[in-house]
Formats: C-alpha cells, structure tokens, sequence
C-alpha cells in the first residue's frame, strides 16, 4: 500500500495542472484549485519523506507492475524524498506568493497549470529511478520555466527565455547522448540496473565519455561556471514567483544529479570529485565578484545561486560523509533563504515607480517598506552566514566537514581542502558585502524620485510568503538539530547504494563492489 | 557500414554546432534540429548493444532492440514541442527588436 505513496506527489500536481486548463474562465477558482492541489502534494511528500525516515528502507514503486529494469521505477530514497519534499515546501510559498502578487503574468490564465507543470517535472525528476524518465522530466522543467519566463511583464522575457532554451535544448541533448552511452555500454535504463552493472564493469570504453556528457548536462541545469552565463538574465527577467523557484530549487536538479552520479551511479570515477572542487571553487568565486558588480537586486541573488551553488558542490566533491551531509543540509537551508530573497526583490519592484528591482529606481524606497526591510535584513543574515540563522548551520557544517577531512588526511593532496577553505571563507565575506550594499541602498538612502511624478506605489504584491520562509530559516536556525541529524542519515544512505539496489531489484541483486 | 554511420553522426554533430554558433537566429533553430537528428542518429544505431543487431541491419533471423527506437520516439515528440514554441518565441523576437541578429538582441545585457 505504501507503495502508492511514491506516485503522488508527482501525480498530484501533473492532474491538477490538466484540470487547472479546463478552469481558465473562473480565475479565481483556477488560482485556489492550484494552490490546494500544490499544499496537497506538498503534505503528500511529507507523509512520503516521514514513511521512508520510519521504515529505514527506499519506498519503490514499479510502474503499470513490470518487474524493476524494464519498466519506468519511481524509487523515494532518503535523498530523493528529502530533495521532493525541499521543492514542493518552496512551491507552495512560490504559490501564496502568486496569489498575492500584482504581475500582469501571474493573471494569465495558464500561469497556474505551467507553474503546476514546472512542480511535476521537477519533483519526478527528483523520485525517478529510470535515467530516460529524468530526461523527460527535465524537458517539462525547461519548457515551462521558458514559457512562463516569456509571458513576464518584464519587456526582456522573450530574450531570456530564448537564451536559457537554446543553452537547456543543447545541456539536454548531452542528457541523451550520455542516456545513449550509457545504455551502449550496459545495455539498461534503470539506475539501479545500471550502479550494479557498472560496479561489475567499470573499465567498458564509452563510462568516462557517458559521465564527461551527464557532468555537462548537470552543470548546465544548476548553472555551474562555465556554463552560467544564461542564469542572471534569465531569472531577472522572469516573474517574480517564477524567479524564485528557478533560482532556488529547479537549479537543484542538477546538484541531485551530482549527488546522484558520485555517490550512486560511479562512485568510482575520482576525477569527477576533483573537477567538482574545481566547478564549486570557481562559482564561489565569479559568483561572489559578479553579485557585487550588478546594479539589479534580482540580479544580483541570481549570481549569488551561483556561489551558493558553488559551495555545495565544494562539498558534494570532498565527498566525505560529513561533507555529504553538509551539502544537503546547504542545498535545503539555500532553497529557503534564496526563494524569500528573490521575493523580496519583486516585491521592491512591485512597489516602484517603474516595475524594476534595479538599484537606481529602488534606492530609497524602503521608507516606504519597512516590513520586507526586516525581513530583508534577517534573511540577509541568513545568506550571509550570521549565526542565529540556518544559513550559519549550513556553512558551519560545510567548513567543519572541510576541517576534519583534512585532518583525518582523507585524501592525498590536502590543498584540495585548504584551497577550497579559504576561498569559501572569502567569499562569505563577500557574500556579507553585496547583501548590505543592497540593504544600505534601498533603505539607508533618501529616496531621490528621477522626476515629482514618480511616487511609491502604496500597495505591491503581498509579503505573506517572504515571511513565512523568513520564518523558517530563522526556526531552522535555532531549532537547527532535526534537520542537521536528518542530513548526517541522508549522508549514510548514500554511502550504502546497495540499500538503493537491492530495494529496487529485489533482495537476491549482487553487489560486487 | 560502421564506419559511415560514425562519420555520418559526426558531420550532423558538426553541421548542427556550427549552425547553433552563427549569429543569424533562424539558423540557429535550424542548427538545433540537426544537433537534435543527429542525437537521434545515434540512439539508432546504439540497437547494436551486445550483440543485437541495429534496427535497420538486412541480416537475417537477429532480433534488433526495440528499447532504442522507443526513446526515439519520445525525444522527437519532445523536440518537436520546444521547437514550435522555439518559433514562436524567434517570431516574437524578431518583431520587438526588429532584427534577425543575435547580436542585437541583447536588451538584459546591461
């Protein structure tokens, strides 16, 4: 019976978007039917997360009842059900936002089946356990964001849309030719299957070509230097609660991959790890300098997913089990912080005179907003790394897991911790600059209107769901523990992939690692 | 026959790359559509896996791999959505910024 669990929070939102296109001439209803349907979804990968936390094993369903490597498996496993229940939470604040917000897009009327579509190709992405099943999913994730990208009220949106789908339509072409390989090589589909016949098998000729194209793929989906330049424009110009799931949990699909390749897939393939350290070392850095150079608060967190970015895949690519487990209590503290940041900067750009988050248009304007200052500030904090936050919990568990691996000697070459050390430890300083630039801008400075007609408007998109994530992060800061244990199991099932195996193909699987 | 279909998938790799990196922004969507046929090329012929002969092999009495076929279907279907919205969205381009050059579009750049 359990079983049926794994399904629904993929089926839930993928019904509800179909029904939410055949209510398009009541508006209302189709808002609040959508909204409904994402909290249902989202108590569903509660539910669903709490029966695997409980049961210690992965909740495995076979779908139409063929047997694990032939037909298409949805397996929740700790890190797959953790990740579902991340991006649903933020969905579900993604959609009170939207049923507060003023955009002329948010109105539209299949604003609220795409948006729905974008939850379902990003959640069953997440729960699949067929690796051509995560190329479709993430073709639904692409061309909904693009959709709902170019019907933005900001006059940029077509470009935008049109950037991120030519740089997407090539990260998914490398998905298939690595799915390609992959099943050249080994002849299966099944991520399982697959772990286990590549265990037995690692020296087949096309693995390091398969993994070199699945590595592009995932950079490109969570905008990993060098492949990021598409991202900044892309999430400035898209809707504000659009923005804020692109840029904190879809970006999220691509670090799942990783996860997914390092610790399950070819945990023997060492150079990955090394090139990952490389990646997560470079983001901080360009993401950090670029966050400060830009004169747009929108596009300024959009260079800080970067960063951010970077540092869990510092710590995906240690690969120790405390920096596991730091990376994915920093990928679900980041979804938090990110989504609420991004909210805030539209709701600045709901209230402008011009509807824009930019520096020069907002300077001043926070007079007028005194609430989303507060919250500005806190969830600042939490960006930045201050301690009563969760985002403190998070790096301090990345720095520490940093700390100890270079102690025990984990690895032969310790400038692989050192480096990456310091250099996150500068980037936070970094991080610390542009959010209180960007504080200090628009609410420190006297508002200057560029001509007597421009005036605040006195009302902008509703900060009900800016606050409720504040909320959390602060919760989470304080009552941090549940959350930092639940990553440190995380981390100890994915040490063990053969749980993963032998719960999908049955408990006689080898394993002959 | 090995041989040409290798040099046949890389040339549609070549062709369609080159295309995708031109400035003009039809040619672009057409570079994609021959990345995407040459991706498809290559999951044909990948019928080949241990033994099984690829799907359009005259050999008698072997069985080809349908697996391959099936995800070709699936991408096609795929890439054929984003393309015709790719178009529309090229057509919407190219009345606001009355251009056909990537180069000029570029509005978010600042």
């Amino acid at each position: 019976m359990n079983e049926i669990l794994v399904i629904l929070p993929v089926l839930i939102p993928l019904t509800a978007a179909a029904v939410a296109m055949l209510l398009r001439p009541l508006p209302r209803a189709q808002a609040f039917w959508s909204f409904g349907a994402m909290l249902t979804a989202c108590v569903a990968s509660a539910y669903l997360l709490w029966t695997v936390a409980g049961a210690g094993q992965p909740v495995v369903f076979q779908m139409g009842g063929w047997p694990a490597p032939f037909g298409i498996t949805l397996v929740a496993d700790a890190l797959s059900a953790t990740l579902a229940f991340m991006s649903q939470l933020v969905f579900v604040f993604g959609f009170i936002y939207a049923l507060g917000a003023k955009d002329k897009a948010v109105h539209h009327d299949t604003f609220y089946p795409l948006f729905l579509a974008l939850a379902t190709g990003l959640t069953g992405g997440m729960l699949t356990g067929d690796i051509f099943n995560l190329f479709v999913m993430v073709e639904l994730v692409v061309i909904s964001g693009i959709a709902l990208t170019a019907m933005s009220d900001d006059r940029y949106g077509p470009e935008a849309a049109f950037k991120y789908f030519l740089i997407s339509t090539v990260a998914s072409f490398c998905l298939l030719f690595g799915i390609g390989l992959l099943y050249v090589g080994y002849g299966t589909l099944n991520m399982a299957d697959l772990a286990q016949r590549i265990s037995a098998d690692p020296g087949q000729p096309v693995l390091p070509a398969a993994v070199v194209f699945l590595t592009v793929t995932f950079m490109i989906k969570s905008a990993a230097v060098p492949f990021h330049f598409w991202q900044p424009d892309f999430h400035t110009a898209s809707p504000t609660p659009v923005s804020a799931m692109l840029s904190s949990v879809v970006v999220k699909i691509g670090v799942y991959g990783f996860l997914r390749l390092t610790t399950l897939l070819v945990p023997q393939v060492e150079w990955l790890n090394g090139a990952l350290i490389v990646i997560g070392v470079a983001g901080v850095i360009f993401g950090g300098l670029g966050a400060i150079g830009t004169h747009n608060a929108k596009r300024m967190f959009a260079y800080s997913t970067l960063a951010q970015i970077g540092f869990i895949y510092v710590g995906v690519g240690w690969g120790t089990p405390l920096s596991l487990a730091a990376a994915v209590l920093f990928t679900f503290n980041h979804a938090l912080i990110k989504s609420a940041m991004l909210m805030l900067s539209g709701y600045l750009a709901s209230r402008a005179p011009v509807k824009t988050a930019s520096f020069s248009v907002v300077r001043g304007m926070g007079k007028y907003a005194p609430a989303a200052g507060v919250l500005f500030f806190l969830g600042g904090m939490a960006l930045a790394g201050v301690p009563p936050m969760n985002g403190f919990v998070s790096k301090l568990a990345l720095f520490q897991s940093g700390v100890v691996a270079a102690q025990a000697g984990l690895i032969e070459s310790e400038a692989f911790f050192w480096v990456p050390l310091a250099l996150i430890g500068l980037s936070s300083v970094l991080t610390l600059v542009y959010v209180f630039r960007a504080l200090m801008t628009v609410w420190w400075e006297p508002f200057q209107p560029r001509s007597p007609e421009e005036k605040v408007k006195p009302r902008g998109d509703s900060l009900l769901a800016p606050a409720g994530l504040v909320a959390l992060c602060v919760a989470l800061g304080v009552w941090g523990q549940p959350l930092v244990q639940w990553s440190q199991d995380v981390s100890a099932w994915m040490a063990q992939p053969q749980r993963y195996v032998r719960a999908v193909l049955g408990p006689e699987a080898t394993w002959l690692r | 026959m090995e041989i040409l279909r290798a040099f046949a998938i890389g040339a549609l790799f070549g062709i369609g790359l080159y295309q995708l990196l031109r400035r003009n922004v039809i040619r672009v969507a057409i570079g994609l559509v021959i990345l995407s046929n040459a991706v498809n090329l290559f999951l044909l012929s990948v019928g080949a896996y241990d033994g099984i002969v690829e799907a359009y092999a005259k050999a008698v009495g072997q069985r080809s791999d349908a697996l391959p076929q099936a995800l070709i279907l699936t991408a096609i279907v795929i890439s054929m959505g984003g393309f015709s919205f790719m178009l529309a969205l090229l057509y919407v381009i190219a009345v606001r910024y009355r251009t056909g050059d990537s180069d000029e579009v570029r509005g978010l750049s600042h």
